[in-house]
């Protein structure tokens, strides 16, 4: 009896001392080491790509048939994505949703201006214009005369927009021309008709020039060419050109300083825990259309008495704001394009979740089935730091070839 | 046999037990471990051992039996007060101030050596003798008061500056034990120091442009240390769907709380939280931020960090039954001296290297900072932090711990200061202790000679210089009406035009910067090269400011001259209302005000 009882209380002993010091005992687990080289080995051969350092590297990595590009056709599409008068209520641009700096290397000091002048309040514009991200940083996009997406959908970011295979959240749109026109006729955004479109441009007989301009490929007839057709061209030529290199680049050109130890970490992890599956190619995403959430949990946001039982609550491990159920409501979504989206925040497709350690964490759980421990996901958060990049230029390669036409 | 078994188990549980007692001072790492073994192997042994024995042992003794024993009855009332004591100890704890909280200690230190005593007396009373003496020698060494456990390594900070989120946890952690100091700080000025701060978050934005974003790190190193050890390029604003989330008028920390209530310690707390404050180590009066924040070197309890509810619970339960250790984690000398406080509130441009905030500086050359003479002597928190009452300093007295030790001159947290303002919208309260603060500041003095107004303004109350802080960016100034026999106003100066700002013949109290080339600098401070001009008034000093009157005075007269204060000037605020429409102007507060009549 005696030896039953003692061999309890040692017992019971052991195990809260074995529970207090587990941490400390266990070996720390070991992770495949790889070496600079061969990690870049493996991304390589995994279809992960640089983007490309100049417009000779561009044409032979990338395929513009659709919509060959030269300096005119750019230039007109610049002009156009920052033209407020596209929009109904000339108050709306591309660049309103799709926020870049429209002049390389300058001190606007866009923030004193607006503070100081006699103007009426700023907005965001003020502050974010400098992150150069291609969106709004907003929740859900704001069109012209302030209307709301019926959907509360995030705007995506217009940087490398065009590597991607299908576009929008739900994935129906294949070419970036497609989405500047479907973006400026959608009653949600900028609400304007092709006619309409057709009559603004041809009142402005700069555009008609340039229009002339960029193109007189096109059977000279005496009709116009300022059209609408010709605007999500030119448009979709200027857009081809938003491509972006960062430090993840660099070091698959090459530089193994490029990125530090802890993005190398996150490196390896995108690639052995099977991100890269999804989120691949040279536009790391936006290839594929899939389910989201993969494995649904019942109920993670609210442990609720649940009645009548419901297997699955049709939801997102976020809030469902915007009702928004993915292609053919069927939970099927394009894959985002991970560059620069350390600058994109809030993320999905109801820009619900701010924080992208969050945003790591979530993927994990409902596409990977992992539980991804804090340090894994701070490798991988410090990963998707290195995708974020600065445009680059094109427009000399562009200018000296003409061979593309 | 049972017996037996019983006995060993009560001796396990004594041991265990004695060796956390202060009889032994056991290294940390093991006294945490052995705490949790002592607890909850005492809570199971007595719950699943322990008391089915008592009831059969006493069942067969005292009703079947009728032994007549008053050790027994000793015994079993020594084993009641123990287990009582016990779960209180565990439940509330021993926090240092409650009573019961002392008398559940002390009956449970020594109810376990009587009962261990009468114990072995219950078994055979020729060991009384042996165990007498034990126990005499136990009491022997124990010492007289509370001696205090050594830190064992000291290091000077990390080798790189990063920390984790998890790291700086998030103060609503404290809140539990230490609610009252924690509404203090939550409403003040202290914890809304970055998105809760529209003025500095349109600053900070401004450096960012015009100077690069990495010249953020200066403004980030004391507005937003957390952030800025996390990795953090600028400080971050939470939003509410499209729009900036409102924390200039929210009370509480209402977001603060929310956040750790759903993410835990994951959720990064923006800004200056307890430990920013209560883990520095050491600290320089240069500015800057010059201090050493060491946030993991130091003794953990267990289950402290817990992530889940019930973990956190369990480690405030542990917490709350051993707190010495807790308490020197953060509580230091160091903090009661002004030169801690300049580590932050002394600022130099990194740019051009000038002083653009001096408090410290101001405050070494006055008459306050008088080491050699305790009584003369005050500190920063001696002011700032000691609570005010119908406009006097009042040292109140009151607990830094709920349950804790009563002290006499408690330090409030609402860091009372001159910007009333800020911490006026979230609370009344705290925005009233800043203006009883501003109120002891100065005293005026008028006289009309020859044609010419004297007004003196002293500096009787405050430590430092009049105004301080950012002294170029406040508004400290005399408003003066002076009325001729009829009644007519025949001068004034200090008053207000149209659009908020003051009129240009205002005579202010301040700093005014100007850059490289003598031009002032406005909002972009950090240029700061060539003071332009310095009216502040000195500790202790009196200005005085001289108006001439170019008009022929009919007497009587009567003057009415006033101290007023505005913590912005109007075309600031107008600034920061672009990026923060709800904001409010800043009211003028009237701080002294004397009206006297003069005749020939």
């Amino acid at each position: 009896m005696i030896k039953t009882v003692f061999l309890l209380i040692v017992a019971y002993i052991a195990v809260l001392i074995t529970l207090l010091l587990l941490p400390s005992m266990l070996p720390e687990r070991k992770f495949t080491q790889y070496s600079d080289n061969e990690l870049r080995e493996a991304a390589l051969s995994k279809g992960m790509k640089p983007i490309p350092k100049n417009y000779d590297e561009y044409l032979k990595v990338i395929n513009n048939s659709s919509n060959k590009l030269t300096q005119e056709k750019v230039a007109l599409g610049k002009k156009l994505y920052f033209d407020k008068s596209l929009s109904k209520n000339r108050d709306v641009s591309c660049s309103t949703c799709h926020m870049i700096s429209k002049y390389k290397n300058t001190n606007e000091h866009i923030l004193l201006k607006s503070l100081t002048a006699d103007s009426n309040q700023t907005n965001c514009a003020s502050c974010h214009i400098r992150d150069n991200s291609g969106t709004d940083r907003l929740s859900s996009a704001i069109g012209t005369a302030g209307t709301q997406n019926p959907y509360h959908l995030n705007s995506i970011t217009v940087l490398n927009s065009s590597l991607a295979k299908y576009l929008t959240w739900s994935g129906e749109i294949h070419s970036v021309e497609e989405e500047a026109g479907k973006s400026i006729g959608s009653q949600y955004k900028m609400n304007m008709s092709p006619q309409e479109i057709n009559k603004r441009l041809n009142s402005n007989p700069a555009y008609i020039k340039e229009f002339d301009n960029a193109f007189n490929q096109q059977n000279s007839s005496l009709q116009s060419k300022a059209n609408f057709e010709n605007t999500k061209t030119a448009l979709g030529a200027y857009v081809r050109t938003l491509l972006t290199r960062g430090a993840y680049d660099r070091f698959l050109d090459g530089d193994n300083d490029a990125i530090n130890a802890k993005a190398k970490k996150g490196l390896s992890n995108f690639i052995n825990f099977g991100c890269k599956g999804c989120h691949a190619g040279m536009s790391v995403g936006g290839q594929f259309l899939k389910r989201f959430p993969l494995k649904n949990f019942i109920s993670q946001n609210d442990l609720s008495f649940n009645f009548p039982f419901m297997l699955s609550d049709n939801g997102f491990p976020f809030d469902n704001v915007g009702g928004f159920l993915g292609k053919d409501d069927d939970h099927y979504f394009r894959v985002p394009i991970l560059r620069n989206i350390t600058k994109t925040s809030p993320y999905f497709h109801n820009g619900s979740v701010p924080k992208i350690r969050e945003a790591v964490r979530i993927m994990g759980q409902n596409q990977l089935g992992i539980n991804l421990s804090d340090s894994q996901i701070d490798e991988i958060v410090e990963f998707l730091k290195t995708l974020e990049g600065d445009v680059v230029d094109y427009s000399d390669g562009i200018k000296s070839n003409r061979k593309s036409l | 046999m049972k017996m037996l078994a019983i006995k060993i188990l009560i001796i396990f549980m004594f041991i265990s037990g004695i060796l956390i007692s202060d009889f032994f001072k056991i290294e940390w790492g093991n006294f945490r471990d052995i705490s949790v073994i002592h607890i909850f192997t005492s809570i199971f042994i007595t719950i699943v051992f322990i008391v089915p024995f008592v009831n059969r042992h006493t069942h067969k003794y005292i009703i079947i039996e009728k032994v007549k024993d008053n050790n027994g009855w000793l015994l079993g009332f020594l084993l009641f007060s123990i287990t009582i004591s016990g779960f209180y100890l565990f439940f509330i704890g021993n926090r240092g101030g409650d009573l019961f909280d002392i008398i559940a200690f002390n009956t449970h230190l020594y109810g376990s050596l009587l009962f261990t005593v009468s114990l072995l007396v219950h078994i055979n009373k020729k060991l009384f003798t042996t165990s007498a003496m034990a126990l005499f020698f136990l009491l022997g060494i124990y010492p007289a008061q509370l001696h205090s456990i050594e830190f064992t390594k000291l290091k000077t900070g990390q080798k790189e500056n990063i920390y984790h989120i998890r790291d700086w946890t998030n103060s609503t952690k404290c809140k539990t034990c230490h609610s009252e100091i924690f509404n203090q700080w939550a409403n003040s000025n202290h914890k809304n120091l970055a998105q809760a701060n529209p003025y500095y978050m349109v600053l900070e934005g401004l450096a960012g442009e015009i100077e690069g974003d990495d010249f953020r790190e200066w403004c980030m190193g004391c507005h937003n240390p957390s952030g800025l050890t996390t990795g953090l390029k600028k400080s971050g604003h939470s939003m509410n769907d499209n729009f900036l989330k409102d924390l200039i008028f929210e009370k509480d920390a209402k977001t603060l709380i929310d956040n750790f209530k759903k993410h835990g310690p994951t959720r990064l707390e923006e800004g200056v939280g307890c430990i920013a404050c209560h883990r520095i180590t050491k600290a320089e009066s240069f500015g800057n931020a010059s201090y050493t924040v060491e946030l993991n070197n130091r003794k953990k309890y267990h289950f402290e960090d817990s992530y889940s509810e019930f973990g956190q619970y369990l480690g405030e339960k542990l917490i709350n039954a051993n707190p010495t250790v807790h308490k020197q984690s953060y509580s230091k000398k160091i903090y009661k001296k002004s030169s801690y406080c300049a580590s932050c509130h002394d600022e130099s441009s990194p740019i051009t290297g000038k002083k653009i905030v001096s408090t410290f500086k101001e405050w070494e050359a006055s008459s306050y900072n008088n080491p050699k003479n305790l009584k003369k002597h005050k500190d920063c928190i001696d002011c700032h932090m000691t609570y005010l009452k119908n406009g006097k300093f009042s040292p109140k007295s009151g607990r830094s711990t709920n349950g804790g030790e009563i002290k006499k001159d408690i330090k409030v947290h609402y860091f009372s200061g001159s910007n009333h303002f800020l911490s006026g919208l979230k609370s009344k309260e705290n925005e009233d202790q800043t203006i009883q603060l501003l109120k002891t500041a100065a005293k005026l003095d008028v006289d009309i000679k020859d044609n010419k107004v004297y007004v003196g303004v002293k500096n009787v109350g405050a430590g430092h210089h009049l105004p301080t802080g950012v002294a170029d960016f406040r508004e400290l100034w005399l408003d003066i009406t002076l009325k001729e026999s009829s009644g007519k106003v025949i001068f004034s100066s200090g008053k207000l035009k149209d659009d908020g700002d003051l009129k240009e013949d205002a005579r202010l109290f301040r700093k005014v910067f100007g850059d490289k080339n003598g031009i002032p600098v406005g909002l972009l401070f950090w240029k700061y090269e060539k003071l332009l001009s310095d009216t502040r008034i000195p500790a202790g000093k009196r200005r005085v400011e001289v108006y001439k009157i170019n008009k022929k005075l009919s007497y009587p007269l009567t003057i009415t001259v006033k101290l007023n204060f505005r913590i912005y000037p109007q075309w600031v605020t107008n600034a920061v209302k672009k990026m923060y429409p709800q904001l409010p102007s800043p009211p003028v507060v009237e701080l002294e005000k004397i009206e006297k009549n003069f005749h020939k």
